[in-house]
């Protein structure tokens, strides 16, 4: 336990020891800007019962700047580690592959969601800014942010998959938006072939698309949550023994 | 303190290191010598839990390193040859993370920091960020993180690589300094350095343990590549048979002749002097003899008598 605390303090220092924490953290919440202003837009051409939280959810650039935020911030995870012969260091000291994986799953976890920060703070600037009461409810907020977090757990686990698959760090990135990218497009199976074949319920289920529009409505689905939970813890293991078995292998 | 038994690596069909046997009592300063490629990391990474052997057994402290990994590291400071560290952190922060790591926590934490970083000469450096610092400082860091826990036993992979002779001067130093407290594993293929720190010495190559034993011993054992250089005048050939009739002696070799004088170099047996009888015979053959030396195998001889190829 102690071991894990430590090593998460170190992780999540070393995103803001380097520019890198600070650039990702920049661009993140510039995007969240943009895709709250074009939300207020479509709201602002027409009228509609969907509320601002949805919107932003939805709007066009959101896919594309979450799913690149997760190589950003695995890719160097493990990799790193075992380029520069630091996993070694680590790993001849007296701390054990799953407290390694652990605390530097958690650190990155902490780092993304202080990366959803910003977007909270918009979301209450609305209407300290504009003096109307906000177009939202608070359960679609809270929601969307839950949601938000399980997908997090989800991704950051395959993104420290692949970066302890490889010792390169493009690798590991290119890796993990191509599996985030296939997770996202498995979304859209149904609303291409349409629901009248019998897998068409694993596809709703594993549909984060559809699970966004659900929370972002204030609609808690614990089928979500364990799906998500279940997947990371999965991927976390898969990672503990894919670090053990390079050493074994070697 | 480590006792290896049977200990072997395989990386595929490439065999690492072929059933290495040796001990290390508590207290000693050992050197592991071997040409590159020798199996020497190998083995290093098998005793730090690092690497798994595929068969085999090794022991640090009586603790098995496959089963009982953690507690075989809390006894360990391992040195790895590449030295890696983190090029952000500053070098106190680095040591206190590494420390926090190996169980170490407040008052008992400051004050093995401030103990190894005064030890390893890293009192300017403390606040300085690690990828600013030289080689020899980067060194002497990982040196530090080695210590900080005060483990028993150190093991310290090429600790002198890459540094200048005045780096090396240092650290060679300060390792002697650690033996009196600590036991040592020193890999390297540096042979002065193993002469001047080193009790023991193991000789590795091939993945095999060639010889195990302190280094007085190596050079007597290696008797065999002690020549002795006899200078007489006569005639050479002749010489030549008379020296080579004698007992225990292996091989005569004529090297030159200078202003009438014969100069021979002869191979004797292990264990065994010629000088006495070399002496006899030039008297009983009158011979003048001008000289008559024994020259003494270095650790060198050695290390290249087991070690070269062909």
């Amino acid at each position: 336990m102690a071991n894990i605390l430590i090593l998460f303090r170190k992780e999540l220092r070393s995103f803001f020891l380097s520019p890198f924490g600070w650039v990702v953290l920049a661009l993140v919440s510039a995007m969240q800007g943009w895709s709250m202003s074009t939300a207020m837009k479509q709201l602002q051409d027409e009228a509609s019962a969907l509320s601002l939280v949805y919107r932003v959810f939805h709007a066009p650039p959101f896919w594309f700047y979450f799913l690149a935020i997760f190589p950003l911030i695995t890719m160097r995870l493990f990799a790193e580690e075992e380029r520069a012969g630091t996993l070694e260091t680590l790993l001849t000291a007296p701390v054990k592959t799953r407290q390694l994986v652990l605390g530097k799953y958690l650190a990155t976890f902490c780092f993304y969601i202080i990366l959803w920060i910003p977007a909270y703070i918009q979301f209450q600037l609305f209407s300290i800014l504009t003096d109307l009461p906000p177009p939202f409810s608070t359960g679609a907020l809270l929601g969307a942010f839950l949601l938000v977090a399980l997908m997090g757990a989800f991704f950051i686990a395959v993104g420290s998959l692949a970066s302890a698959l490889t010792s390169s760090q493009i690798i590991a990135g290119v890796l993990t938006v191509g599996i985030l990218f296939i997770h996202h497009f498995l979304g859209y199976i149904t609303e291409i072939y349409g629901d009248r074949f019998r897998a068409a319920p694993l596809f709703h289920y594993l549909s984060s698309k559809e699970h966004l529009s659900y929370f972002s409505q204030g609609l808690i689905d614990s089928r979500a949550i364990v799906y998500y939970l279940s997947a990371a813890a999965f991927c976390l293991f898969l990672t503990g023994h894919i670090i053990n078995h390079r050493r074994w292998r070697n | 303190m480590i006792k290896v038994d049977n200990l072997t690596k395989r990386f595929g069909r490439h065999l690492a290191v072929a059933g290495a046997d040796f001990e290390v009592e508590r207290g000693e300063v050992v050197g592991f010598l071997g040409p590159n490629g020798a199996g020497k990391t190998t083995t290093i990474r098998m005793l730090t839990g690092f690497l798994p052997p595929t068969s085999g057994l090794a022991r640090i402290d009586g603790l098995d390193v496959t089963l009982q990994s953690v507690e075989a590291r809390r006894r360990i400071g391992y040195l790895p040859e590449s030295v890696p560290l983190y090029p952000d952190m500053r070098v106190r922060e680095y040591l206190r993370f590494r420390g926090q790591l190996k169980g170490l926590t407040g008052d008992a934490l400051r004050q093995r920091m401030d103990e190894v970083v005064e030890r390893c000469g890293l009192h300017e450096v403390r606040r300085k960020i690690i990828k600013t610092l030289s080689k020899g400082y980067r060194q002497r860091v990982g040196l530090a993180d080695a210590l900080i826990h005060a483990p028993p036993l150190l093991i310290l992979d090429e600790p002198t690589n890459g540094l200048d002779p005045n780096q090396i001067r240092s650290i060679r130093n300060l390792i002697k300094q650690l033996g009196e407290a600590h036991t040592i594993l020193l890999s390297t293929h540096i042979l002065s350095e193993v002469e001047m720190i080193c009790d023991k010495i193991v000789i590795i190559d091939g993945g095999k343990i060639l010889a195990s034993d302190t280094p007085a011993n190596l050079v007597s054992t290696m008797r065999a590549a002690g020549r002795i250089t006899v200078e007489v005048r006569a005639d050479p050939a002749e010489a030549a048979n008379r020296i080579a009739a004698l007992d225990q002696v292996k091989k005569v070799t004529h090297e030159r002749s200078r202003d009438g004088w014969e100069e021979f170099a002869v191979l004797v047996e292990s264990g065994t002097d010629g000088r006495e009888r070399l002496a006899a015979l030039s008297q009983e053959e009158d011979w003048p003899l001008r000289t008559l030396h024994r020259h003494d195998a270095t650790l060198e001889d050695v290390f290249v008598e087991l070690t070269r190829k062909d």
